[in-house]
């Protein structure tokens, strides 16, 4: 996903263009002189400028320092595997959070929990004797504490608890 | 003031809040000790469970939880060489360093004793300053609050650690976040896209829970799983911190200091300030060679300077509702939510509430001691749990605490889209706390911005005409224009240096 500064430099002009664009073409407020308009307009010019700054490499010269973390080097014993597919798995976590939006009112906050943990933490490297019964359990303890001691109404779908 | 006391005492003395400081110090400890989790994404996961206690319990879990993990970051750091939160990357070579000397036990006992003098040093400073600038803030107008909002976003912008036309940048995309919804000058729907869901805005709550969780979950899909903790049996863990006490009271002092101002320091945090500690105590000290090859100076400073920074993180917080770092931004939403709106008045009509505050901040860090050391002894088992068991639950949590904000699904949505922005935006080295603040300053900028120009009916000049103005002002754009001025004296620099090592 490192993406080269003229990629996002230049998404950066062209999401500030539209910005300030979008609030140029906003009705003012009639008889005063400032309205919705003017925040937008000044946030979208700045965004632009700033894109076109990085796209041509401006500030670049202050990122070194980012490499000294100590972080890195402790993973770095053991780099990861590089496939083509490998850095998708990234985008794993939101697209079970958007899986969650459009199943849960329909399986049921248990049922969507299970199959959200148990794909979470096979990816992470689990064999399926953690995985399987952190499924199982984890749904019910994470709703005795939001759904029963905090009451929020999650959705009941196909198995409700027992509570 | 003795009354106010009293009222403090009585709100802080019930069975709510002391339950909720204690489970939220050991779910900070907890969460603080695991690497790949931070104290602000700790932090962030509490926010859905204090929506539903009582204000004073609400803020003493995000008091309690935040203090805790920021010591706690210090085990794995110290046992591992791998830092439990940001804050401790700054020095966990060189507590790793000592452990390996066989100094386990000094390494982690200087990390519990100097994080709580230095967070109680950090309180010290939020009593002291905070009232007598409540005092001069009374008379700003939006003219002031708009160059103090600019003055906040550029200063988290100087202080990241990153490119800052990037830092720059991020703010800005903060601040067009912030634009969404109805809640603007004219009441119009901006930037809403005909999405009902958008009208009431971007809530920042499940921005950061987005940001700083599942951001964090998502990178945990392409790390490799950090190593075991090897079990070891600890000696006495304060044994031998009163004598590095009177030996470094200096250290301990300056570290205390420089994490308070950064702490004031709006998008400045704990772990700006262990590093700019950190390096201020290898270049003051009588013995810089002995640093890196496991020598506790630099531990005894930063360790103070970055629980310093979480008290003091609250000054402008509380005062103007400018986060001081990206905790003490979770800590405005939470604010707000219970009706304790960040503002100068805070301090004169719910003074009682302003003291239970000091006094779970003093609270919280003296119980730090007995916990921090329960937690060392039992860290090595903790951290045998394995991060597939981990990171699935903070899954669910985001998931189901994202929903409970609003009850409805969109904070779930909001959640998954500010995770991939979030992770994105790291991995090219864009800062997002600036964006984060930039989210949750945003309605401010506009509100100070639009008033003081519909005030000064469209004309820039008055916002340079009153005194205190005219200073923030000058600030600001001296803070806009450091980059620009350290880059050119770099650029006529760097030609003598070439010139100097030609080959």
């Amino acid at each position: 996903m490192r993406l080269p500064d003229s990629v996002t430099g230049s998404f950066l002009v062209v999401l500030g263009v539209a910005a300030a664009y979008g609030g140029y073409i906003l009705p003012p407020v009639p008889g005063q002189p400032v309205g919705p308009n003017v925040f937008p307009l000044v946030i979208g010019c700045g965004l632009a400028l700033c894109g076109l700054a990085i796209a041509f490499g401006i500030g670049h010269s202050f990122e070194e320092e980012e490499e000294l973390v100590p972080f890195e080097d402790g993973q770095a014993a053991a780099p990861p595997p590089q496939g083509k597919l490998y850095g998708l798995r990234a985008l794993l976590p939101p697209a079970l959070l958007l899986f969650y939006v459009f199943a849960a009112d329909r399986l049921g906050f248990i049922i969507t929990a299970a199959i959200i943990v148990y794909i979470t933490s096979t990816a992470l490297g689990a064999k399926w004797k953690l995985a399987l019964p952190l499924a199982a359990l984890s749904p019910f303890a994470i709703h005795l504490i939001f759904g029963k001691l905090l009451r929020v109404p999650l959705p009941a779908g196909l198995l409700p608890t027992p509570w | 003031m003795l009354k106010t006391l009293i009222d403090a005492f009585a709100l802080i003395s019930t069975w709510e809040v002391i339950i909720s400081i204690f489970a939220a110090s050991v779910y900070g400890l907890v969460i603080g000790s695991l690497p790949g989790l931070s104290a602000t994404m700790a932090t962030a996961l509490l926010v859905p469970v204090t929506f539903y206690l009582s204000p004073i319990a609400a803020i003493a879990t995000i008091v309690a939880a935040s203090s805790m993990a920021i010591f706690s970051g210090d085990i794995p750091g110290a046992l591992l060489r791998i830092p439990g939160t940001p804050a401790s990357a700054a020095y966990a070579d060189e507590a790793y360093a000592m452990t390996r000397k066989g100094q386990a036990e000094l390494a982690l006992g200087a990390g519990v004793w100097f994080s709580a003098v230095g967070g109680i040093a950090g309180v010290l400073s939020l009593m002291i300053l905070a009232p007598p600038l409540a005092e001069i803030a009374l008379s700003f107008s939006t003219f002031e609050y708009f160059w103090l909002a600019l003055l906040g976003l550029m200063c988290a912008t100087l202080v990241a650690r990153s490119s800052p036309v990037k830092a720059i940048a991020g703010m800005f995309i903060g601040l067009l976040v912030a634009c969404i919804g109805i809640e603007n000058p004219g009441g119009i729907p901006r930037f809403t896209f005909g999405l009902t869901d958008l009208f009431g805005g971007i809530e920042p709550i499940p921005a950061l829970v987005g940001v700083f969780a599942v951001a964090q979950v998502m990178r945990a899909m392409l790390a490799p799983e950090p190593p075991p903790l090897p079990r070891r049996k600890f000696g006495s863990i304060l044994a031998g911190q009163w004598r590095l006490t009177k030996l470094y009271h200096w250290q301990m002092t300056r570290g205390n200091i420089v994490g308070i101002i950064i702490g004031v320091l709006p998008g400045a945090g704990a772990d700006m300030a262990a590093w700019v500690s950190y390096a201020m105590s290898k270049r003051f000290s009588k013995e810089p060679e002995k640093f890196g090859t496991g020598h506790v100076e630099g531990l005894v400073e930063a360790g103070a300077s970055n629980n310093a920074s979480i008290a003091s993180g609250w000054v402008p917080s509380l005062l103007f509702g400018i986060p001081g770092d990206t905790i003490a931004a979770i800590a405005i939403g939470v604010l707000y939510m219970k009706g304790l709106n960040p503002g100068p008045t805070l301090f004169t009509e719910k003074a009682s509430s302003m003291y239970a505050i000091y006094l779970m901040f003093i609270i919280a860090n003296i119980m730090m001691i007995p916990l921090g050391i329960a937690m060392i002894r039992v860290a090595a088992y903790i951290l045998l749990a394995p991060r597939a068991a981990i990171m699935p639950v903070i899954m669910l949590c985001c998931a189901v605490g994202s929903f409970a904000i609003g009850n409805n699904m969109f904070g779930v949505v909001t959640v998954a889209a500010f995770g991939v922005i979030g992770y994105v935006m790291e991995t090219n080295g864009y800062p997002v706390a600036a964006m984060v603040l930039g989210i949750v300053m945003g309605t401010m900028v506009e509100q100070s911005f639009v008033t003081s120009l519909i005030k000064s009916d469209g004309s820039i000049l008055p916002f340079f005409e009153r005194p205190v103005a005219a200073i923030l002002a000058a600030m600001a754009i001296g803070a806009l224009l450091w980059p620009v001025m350290v880059w050119v004296w770099r650029k006529v620099k760097r030609p003598q240096a070439a010139a100097a090592t030609s080959r």
